[in-house]
């Protein structure tokens, strides 16, 4: 393989050439990686390691700044604050996401509870029950800015083992993870999942509707030491069906925080402040 | 048989493999402007200060002139923590309009919410005393289960329902709640603080529309399972009989979501209120039902039918446009500060749309018909955003005969373009 970027040449064509080439030794070492590991790994432990580095399994707040991007220029930027713990009853989180920013949507909260999703605005003091489908903030769904354990949601089966490309574009041996949807409370008809062979943790996503259509693919990257565990700290979202239509999803300022389950609902929306 | 085109078949794949990965790759290299987390989070704390202008157009009924206007707003919203356990609310806004209808005030103080509230340390009990905006009913257009909305709606500068609730003045009460998993109680003391008629100066509290009887409310929520909940409230009023009132709201499915409200009391008919005449009370059952399904795209379109047994049928309105004018202005000057749904019968279709061309712009239209003369009221608003400024035009046609609901609005059409700055 030539060394493009050490060629003199027309400098704009230079790095659609180096990507080119660089996608090819990918998809050339996706299909190269042979049965390397031998004995047929529990695909549902997979999955539920995988969601404990994504998700810490104390109660947790969490700082969510989304950037969105289309065809490469920011067009909007969202802050979220979210206060996220699992309840007693299933094991799934419930999540409580406060508005930060825009100026315009500050103190504006959404409440996800399995499928008790509200949303709340102190301006029209409305609490106002959403469907998973409806959308709050521009491109970014409201599953992809709340805490959610896909082992309680999907069936898993390991579909292959493989070497991907991860966010920061580096090679990674992992294991395909096909997610099927187990429950009503399922957002994803399907969803296919790349996991690091040696340490679970997740490297990228594709999620599928019912009818089969890409919605979106996830790179998950930035790992950094929060709660006790190396968690990515950024997820990137490109639209499945406008791949320039972009989401920067990041994660910051984690902390353990116990908050009561009672706050877990609608009557509370107006009190929450997440301070 | 052998497949025709195959290898064509794979170089197109490797082709459609190849511009995805340079996707992703294009995707992974977006770096962001945004300022560090902590600060922006920082940035957003303190008080909400809005400033608004707008100018419109109207264009009055067949024969006669059109009129333009202005207007300006600055609306503040205040609310945070004095202690872990103390809290305030403020909320307030200053209206200057022009022009006004005559015998009313240009310039406007609505003092929207100031209170003090404390709670437990787990935040499930809780006691509040001031001007409070208590609101209930997950319905659109009609809420007869909000108890609190009469004469609550003093400033109307839109038509779109929703936004105007953001206008929607507080009570004052002492109101003390309690929650427990999967519900919650409240009881609420709104006493009578005036015994006066309308207040109409700049800075007046409208104490008259809010606090002019002793009330007590108590609701009641409870949840069903995830997919539904409900509640049910209850109010006692000085002079007026009890008035019970039941909501709810459900997930049907991963698009769908209904909403009912349900209330009933023993009341006077809208129009023989408006008449001055005689008004015996009679059991009136007040309804809505509705439906709100969501497209991927981002499009949301609520469909409504409301009920008002206490509203105006067909007789009721020839009755009520054969007496003149003044009982009309009185019954809509009426229904609109209470959000009352005038006629017997009503339905409404509300669609918005975030994203429409352009991320930043939204679009949000409604029509809304009475049922009973068929005249209808249709309002579209286009608002493009920017990071602290809102540009919205909004356009609104009122359709009818003569003798009819919207027939009878002061403009058969207004156009009015609205800048609001927030800081």
């Amino acid at each position: 393989m030539p060394d493009l970027s050490a060629r003199p040449g027309p400098g704009r064509l230079q790095p659609t050439r180096r990507r080119a080439g660089q996608a090819l030794l990918a998809l050339g070492a996706a299909a190269a990686w042979p049965a390397a590991l031998q004995a047929a790994p529990d695909a549902q432990a997979l999955l539920a390691q995988s969601d404990a580095i994504r998700n810490p399994s104390q109660p947790f707040k969490v700082t969510v700044p989304l950037s969105e991007f289309e065809k490469g220029v920011q067009v909007n930027t969202t802050t979220l604050l979210s206060l996220a713990r699992t309840l007693e009853a299933g094991g799934q989180f419930a999540s409580l996401v406060r508005f930060v920013q825009p100026v315009r949507d500050a103190g504006k909260v959404m409440l996800k509870n399995g499928s008790d999703l509200w949303f709340y605005d102190p301006g029209t003091k409305s609490a106002v029950r959403i469907s998973p489908q409806q959308r709050l903030m521009g491109q970014a769904a409201n599953g992809d800015v709340v805490t959610v354990n896909f082992a309680r949601d999907y069936q898993a089966t390991v579909a292959a083992e493989e070497t991907v490309r991860d966010g920061e574009k580096q090679t990674r041996k992992s294991y395909k993870l096909m997610l099927t949807a187990s429950g009503n409370d399922a957002t994803y008809g399907s969803i296919e999942l790349w996991v690091d062979a040696s340490s679970s943790a997740p490297i990228k996503a594709r999620f599928f509707a019912e009818s089969g259509r890409l919605l979106k693919t996830a790179f998950y990257r930035k790992f950094q030491s929060q709660l006790g565990a190396d968690r990515p700290t950024e997820t990137v979202i490109i639209d499945g069906l406008d791949p320039q239509a972009v989401t920067l999803v990041r994660l910051s300022d984690y902390g353990a925080r116990n908050v009561p389950t009672s706050w877990f609902q609608r009557d509370y929306l107006p009190r929450f402040s997440a301070e | 048989m052998r497949p025709p085109f195959k290898p064509a078949l794979i170089v197109l794949a490797l082709a459609s493999a190849l511009a995805r990965a340079a996707d992703d790759d294009d995707a992974l290299d977006l770096k962001t402007a945004d300022p560090a987390p902590a600060a922006a989070t920082q940035a957003a704390t303190g008080p909400r200060l809005t400033l608004e202008l707008a100018a419109l157009q109207a264009r009055g009924q067949a024969g006669q002139g059109s009129d333009s206007g202005h207007r300006a707003a600055v609306d503040l919203r205040w609310a945070g923590k004095l202690t872990e356990q103390w809290r305030f609310g403020l909320s307030n806004r200053l209206d200057d309009m022009h022009p006004v209808l005559p015998g009313q005030r240009s310039t406007r103080h609505h003092l929207r919410e100031a209170y003090l509230g404390w709670q437990s340390g787990g935040g499930q009990r809780s006691v509040d005393a001031g001007r409070i905006n208590q609101r209930h009913g997950p319905a659109y257009s009609y809420n007869p289960t909000d108890f609190f909305r009469r004469g609550a709606t003093r400033s109307v500068v839109t038509a779109d329902p929703i936004a105007l609730r953001e206008n929607r003045t507080g009570t004052f009460m002492l109101r003390g709640s309690q929650l427990w998993d999967g519900g919650g109680a409240s009881l609420a003391w709104a006493p009578q603080l005036t015994r006066s008629g309308r207040e109409n100066s700049t800075f007046s509290l409208d104490l008259d529309g809010t606090n002019g009887t002793d009330r007590l409310v108590l609701t009641v929520n409870a949840k069903a399972s995830d997919r539904w909940s409900g509640e049910a409230l209850w109010m006692v009023e000085e002079g007026r009989s009890p008035r019970l009132g039941l909501n709810l709201t459900g997930l049907v499915s991963d698009a769908a979501v209904v909403h009912a409200e349900w209330s009933m009391a023993r009341s006077a008919r809208l129009v023989d209120t408006a008449l001055g005449g005689v008004a015996p009370r009679t059991r009136h059952h007040q309804a809505t039902m509705g439906l709100t399904y969501s497209l991927p795209s981002g499009l949301s379109v609520t469909a409504e039918a409301a009920y008002n047994g206490a509203g105006l049928n067909r007789a009721d309105w020839q009755q009520l446009f054969a007496q003149g004018q003044a009982p009309v202005g009185a019954l809509f000057s009426a229904a609109q500060a209470d959000q009352e749904l005038a006629a017997r019968r009503a339905w409404m279709l509300y669609a918005t749309q975030k994203g429409v061309l352009l991320k930043q712009l939204d679009v949000t239209a409604f029509v809304r018909q009475n049922a009973v003369d068929h005249s209808h009221i249709a309002w579209a608003e286009l608002r493009y955003h920017w990071p602290r400024f809102d540009l919205a035009l909004q356009w609104q046609r009122g359709s009818g005969k003569a003798g009819t609901e919207y027939g009878a609005l002061p403009y058969r059409q207004v156009v009015q373009l609205v800048g609001s700055a927030y800081f």
